[in-house]
C-alpha cells in the first residue's frame, strides 16, 4: 500500500525523488496524477504544501512557481494566450486545482499552458538532489520529458511578438484537446522577424514545429505564407488518434487552426 | 500500511481521522463520515457529482488525496443545507424542475453556491461556464441554467419585488 | 372526457423525490450503510472470442484482503441465462462467468471479492487464464456470411431464430415487387447507426445483504426490479421469496441498467462469505462492458409515384445484438413494429434480423429500436422528397396515416393526430405551406 510523503521543503522534495525514483508519484493539484501515476506508485509525494506558487513579473519577462493553478493564471496573469489555455483546462473545478507544473507533465492530449509555454520559449527550473538545473522547455520534450527531480519554476522572457492561443475542442468549456497551437510571430519592418510556433495534440508532448516557423521567417505575414506554414505543420506533426479524435482530423486541424492563428496576428 | 491522523472540519464541525496513504477526500466524506451527498461518478475527475468546497475554493474531492486537505475547511451540500445558506435555490430547482435523477445534483449546487459566494450576479454564459464541470445526463441543463438566473434575479431584484 | 375534463395530461406533476434530491437527502444503493462490506471485482476476457482451456484463481485466492474467488463452478445450478426466459424468450445463451469459452473483449470469467476495492482489483489482475484464440466476427456481414464462425451452438448463422423458425420478425403485406414494377421512382438506400453508451452519471451497482439464515436484500440501481430478482433466484436456484430487492432510485438508466449483470453474481457472492458484497461498475467498465444501444443497418427500398404516394415500402434491417441476446430479440420486433413509419403504405414488407458478433453485448436505449428507425424512415423521405421534386413537409403529410387507414401490421389506425402533429409543427417553424395542405385532416378519405 502507498507511503504518502509530505516534503516540507524543495530540496526536501528533490531527495525524496532520488532515493525513490521511478516508484514515486507526484501529486500536485492531483488531476492528472490522482488518476495515472499515483494509483500504482510505491510513494506519493504531496507537494501543494511547498508553496511554488508565486507569480513574478518583470520588465524582462515572467517567472511562475511550479504550483501556479489554472484559477491563479485566470485571475492574477493578464496574459491572453495563457488566459485563453487555462480557461480550457477542465471545469473550474479542476482549474483551482491543477498547476502548471502539472500541466507541463500531462499526457497527450492534455496539456494546453505547456503549449502556450513553448511558444514564450520557456525556460524549466528542477530542484535536484544536485542542486537546481534549468533547460529550455522545448529541449525538455525533445529529450523525451524525463525529469530527475521536482520541477520548481517556469520562467519566459518577454514574448518576442504577438502571441495567440487557439483551441480545437469538443465543446466550449471543458474540453480535452483535439489540437491547440500557440504562435508568437514578431513582425520587423513588414517581414516576420521571427515565430515561435508549438502545438499541442500532434504528437507524444507539446511540441515546437520548426518547419512552420521557417516558413514564415524573412516573409510578410500574409495568405501565401500563411498557407505555406500550415501546410508545413500538417505535414511536420505526428498526431495521434485517440477517443477524443482520430490522427486524421487531428492533421487538418492542425493546419486549419495555425491558419486562423495567424490570421488573427496579421489582422492585428 | 502507513496510517495518519488528519483533523479537519467539514460542515462546520471538527474531524479527527485516522487515514491511509491514498484515501481521498471524496472516501472520507461518503465512507467515513457519511456524507453521501457526495457522489462517485467516475473518479476520474470528469462528472463533477464529487464536488465540493474547501477552504472557499470549489475542489474536485475523488482527486484530493485526503492528506492534502489536514487543517482545511470542507463544505457539502449537507452542510450548506444544515446552514440554509441555498433554500432559494433548492425551491427554484423544484419549480424549475432541475433534476431528474437527482444524482447530479449534489455536485450542481456546490458548484453553483462557489459560483455565486464570487459572482453574485452572474449572466448565462457565466452560469454556463461555472457548470462545465458538472455533468447532466438527464436534464439538458437548461432548467438548471433557468434555476440559477432565477435566483440571481431574485438576489437582485429584492429592492424591486 | 374532454380535454378540459383532463387533471394530470397538460399539467405538471412533481417529480416525487425531487425534495430529496435538493437537499442530497435522496438515498441511492451505494448510499446504503452497510457494515462489514466487502468487494468484488470481476476478472475480464481479454479476447473477443476464445476457447478457455484452464481458469487459475491460486494466485488471486492468496493475495492480500481476499475473502473469496468465484468461478462458473461455482455456480450452484444453472450457467447460463437470460433475464427474458421468463417470458418465453431464448434459449439461455449468456454466460454467468464464462466456462467453455468468451465471445466478447470484456465476458465476466472470474469474480474476486475482497476487503477494500484495492485489494480486490489487485487480486483479480492476479487471476490467470489460458486461452486459444478463435476467429474472430466484428461486423454484420462478417457474422453473416456463409461459413462464418459460429459465436453460439444455438444459431449456427449468427443470428437470432424468431419463433417458427423465421430468420427474421416480419411484416408481410401487400406485395411489393408487384408495386415496385408499377411505381413511377425507386427510392433506395442504407442507413448506419453507431453503438451509442447511455453513460449515466451513476454506474451500474448493487449491494447484496445476507439477512437471517437464508435471505439475501438486494439494494440495486436496474431499472427492472423484477427482471433483476427474477433473474437472480433463477441463476442461483432459490425461490424467489428468499430475496428482498430494493430499488427504484437509479442514478440515471436511459435503458443502460437492464442487463442483470451485476445482481446475480453480488448475492452469490454475499451467500457464499456471509458478508455484506458491494459491486460497483468503474467509469470504465460502464462505458466498455455494460451494454450501449445496439448499432443498426436499415436498407430501405421504396416505391414512389410521381405524386408523392409512397406505394411499396421493402425494409431489411439488421440489429448488431453483440455476442449475447439480452433483449435484442424484444428491441427487433419493437423495431418491425415502429417501422414502416406513421405513413399508409398499402404494400409493406420487413425483415428486422437480430445479428450476434463478437462485440460487447447491446441493449435498450430510449426508444428501443426506434432511434434507429426513425432516423432511416426520416432522412429517407428527405431523400424522396429530393427525388421527385417535392417539399419534404408536403410529402410527409400525403403519405401520414389517417384514421381508421390499416397498417401494415393489420392494425386500424385509431386517434390519428400525425397530421395535425405536422401542421402545428409547420407552424411552430414559420414553415409556410399551401391551403391544401394546411386544409388536411387525420379525418380525410382514406389514403392510397
Amino acid at each position: 500500500m502507498a507511503e504518502y510523503l509530505q516534503p516540507g521543503s524543495v530540496e526536501e522534495a528533490a531527495g525524496m525523488i532520488a532515493s525513490h525514483g521511478s516508484s514515486l508519484a507526484i501529486v500536485a493539484g492531483g488531476t492528472s496524477a490522482m488518476r495515472y501515476s499515483a494509483p500504482q506508485a510505491e510513494q506519493v509525494m504531496g507537494v501543494r504544501g511547498l508553496g511554488m506558487n508565486n507569480i513574478e513579473r518583470s520588465s524582462g519577462g515572467l517567472s511562475l512557481g511550479a504550483g501556479v493553478t489554472m484559477s491563479q493564471i485566470r485571475e492574477s496573469l493578464p496574459i491572453p494566450a495563457l488566459q485563453d489555455a487555462a480557461r480550457g483546462v477542465g471545469g473550474p473545478a479542476v482549474q483551482n486545482m491543477a498547476t502548471i507544473g502539472g500541466n507541463i507533465f500531462a499526457r497527450q492530449p492534455y496539456g494546453d499552458v505547456a503549449v502556450v509555454l513553448l511558444a514564450l520559449d520557456a525556460t524549466v527550473t528542477f530542484s535536484t538532489a544536485n542542486g537546481e538545473r534549468s533547460q529550455k522547455l522545448v529541449e525538455f520534450y525533445d529529450a523525451g520529458a524525463q525529469a530527475d527531480g521536482l520541477l520548481t519554476r517556469i520562467d519566459c522572457a518577454a514574448p518576442g511578438g504577438e502571441l495567440v492561443y487557439l483551441k480545437c475542442g469538443r465543446r466550449r468549456f471543458n474540453s480535452p484537446t483535439v489540437v491547440a497551437v500557440a504562435a508568437c510571430i514578431g513582425i520587423d519592418n513588414g517581414k516576420v522577424g521571427n515565430a515561435c510556433i508549438a502545438f499541442g495534440g500532434a504528437g507524444k508532448h507539446p511540441m515546437r514545429c520548426v518547419a512552420a516557423e521557417q516558413a514564415l521567417i524573412g516573409k510578410a505575414l500574409g495568405d501565401a505564407s500563411i498557407k505555406a506554414a500550415a501546410q508545413q505543420a500538417a505535414g511536420a506533426c505526428s498526431p495521434g488518434t485517440d477517443s477524443v479524435a482520430t490522427e486524421w482530423y487531428r492533421r487538418r486541424m492542425i493546419a486549419t487552426y495555425l491558419t486562423r492563428a495567424l490570421q488573427q496576428i496579421a489582422a492585428g | 500500511m502507513a496510517s495518519k491522523i488528519v483533523s479537519l472540519k467539514v460542515n462546520g464541525k471538527i474531524e479527527e481521522l485516522v487515514v491511509s496513504a491514498l484515501m481521498t477526500l471524496q472516501d472520507v466524506l461518503r465512507d467515513t463520515l457519511d456524507y453521501t451527498s457526495v457522489k462517485e461518478g467516475c473518479r476520474q475527475g470528469g462528472c463533477g457529482s464529487c464536488s465540493v468546497i474547501v477552504d472557499g475554493e470549489l475542489r474536485l474531492s475523488c482527486l484530493t488525496p485526503i492528506q492534502e486537505v489536514d487543517g482545511s475547511e470542507v463544505t457539502t451540500l449537507e452542510g450548506l443545507n444544515q446552514s440554509n445558506s441555498i433554500t432559494a435555490l433548492q425551491n427554484q430547482f423544484v419549480e424549475k424542475y432541475a433534476a431528474q435523477c437527482g444524482f447530479c445534483t449534489p455536485g450542481m449546487m456546490v458548484a453553483i453556491k462557489a459560483l455565486l459566494d464570487s459572482n453574485p450576479n452572474p449572466d448565462r454564459e457565466e452560469i454556463v461556464e461555472a457548470l462545465a464541470g458538472n455533468i447532466c445526463r438527464c436534464t439538458g441543463y437548461l432548467p438548471i441554467i433557468e434555476a440559477v438566473e432565477s435566483v440571481v434575479a431574485e438576489m437582485s431584484g429584492a429592492s424591486g419585488e | 372526457m374532454a380535454i378540459k375534463d383532463l387533471k394530470i395530461v397538460g399539467q405538471p406533476v412533481r417529480l416525487r423525490d425531487l425534495d430529496t434530491h435538493v437537499t442530497g437527502e435522496t438515498v441511492y444503493y451505494e448510499d446504503v450503510r452497510v457494515p462489514r462490506l466487502l468487494h468484488l471485482k470481476m476478472h475480464r476476457s481479454t479476447y473477443s472470442h476464445a476457447k478457455i482451456l484452464n481458469i487459475d484463481t491460486a494466485e488471486a485466492k492468496s493475495s492480500p484482503g481476499v475473502v473469496c474467488v468465484l468461478t462458473h463452478e461455482d455456480l450452484p445450478g444453472k450457467k447460463k441465462f437470460n433475464a427474458l426466459a421468463g417470458v418465453g424468450v431464448g434459449p439461455e445463451d449468456e454466460s454467468v462467468l464464462a466456462f467453455e469459452k468468451v465471445r466478447w473483449k470484456g465476458e465476466s470469467v472470474v469474480a474476486v471479492i475482497a476487503e477494500t476495492p484495492a485489494q480486490a482489483e489487485a487480486a483479480a489482475a492476479k487471476v490467470k487464464v489460458d486461452y486459444e484464440e478463435l476467429p474472430v466476427v466484428l461486423g454484420i456481414d462478417e457474422a453473416l456470411k456463409d461459413g462464418a464462425p459460429v459465436i453460439t451452438a444455438h444459431w449456427p448463422n449468427n443470428h437470432y431464430i424468431f419463433p417458427e423458425n423465421h430468420r427474421a420478425a416480419q411484416v408481410r403485406f401487400g406485395d411489393v415487387e408487384k408495386a415496385f414494377a408499377e411505381a413511377d421512382h425507386i427510392v433506395e438506400d442504407s442507413y448506419e447507426t453507431q453503438p451509442i453508451e447511455q453513460a449515466p452519471i451513476e454506474t451500474n451497482g448493487c449491494i447484496a445483504v445476507p439477512v437471517g439464515e437464508n435471505r439475501i436484500t438486494v439494494y440495486s440501481n436496474t431499472q427492472g426490479l423484477q427482471f433483476s430478482l427474477d433473474t437472480t433466484a433463477g441463476i442461483l436456484d432459490i425461490p424467489t421469496s428468499k430475496l428482498r430487492f430494493i430499488g427504484g432510485t437509479v442514478g440515471g438508466g436511459f435503458g443502460g441498467k437492464v442487463d442483470m449483470q451485476v445482481e446475480p453474481i453480488t448475492t452469490l457472492a454475499a451467500m457464499r462469505t456471509g458478508r455484506p458484497v458491494k459491486f460497483k461498475y468503474t467509469r470504465e467498465e460502464e462505458m466498455r462492458v455494460s451494454s450501449s444501444r445496439s448499432a443498426w443497418r436499415v436498407v430501405i427500398k421504396d416505391g414512389v409515384m410521381n405524386d408523392g404516394r409512397i406505394i411499396a415500402r421493402k425494409i431489411t434491417t439488421y440489429q448488431d445484438s453483440g455476442a449475447y441476446l439480452r433483449f435484442s430479440s424484444y428491441g427487433g420486433m419493437k423495431h418491425c413494429g415502429h417501422m414502416p413509419g406513421p405513413y399508409t403504405i398499402p404494400n409493406v414488407w420487413i425483415d428486422s434480423i437480430v445479428v450476434f458478433t463478437n462485440r460487447a453485448p447491446s441493449n435498450a436505449m430510449r426508444g428501443f429500436g426506434v432511434m434507429a428507425g426513425s432516423f432511416a424512415l426520416e432522412v429517407q423521405m428527405d431523400t424522396i422528397a429530393e427525388t421527385i421534386g417535392m417539399d419534404p413537409w408536403e410529402l410527409r403529410l400525403i403519405n401520414a396515416y389517417r384514421e381508421g387507414d390499416m397498417k401494415s401490421h393489420q392494425k386500424e389506425v385509431e386517434d390519428a393526430g400525425m397530421v395535425e402533429t405536422i401542421l402545428t409543427a409547420a407552424k411552430l417553424a414559420g414553415k409556410q405551406l399551401p391551403e391544401a395542405f394546411q386544409n388536411m385532416s387525420s379525418f380525410d378519405q382514406k389514403a392510397g
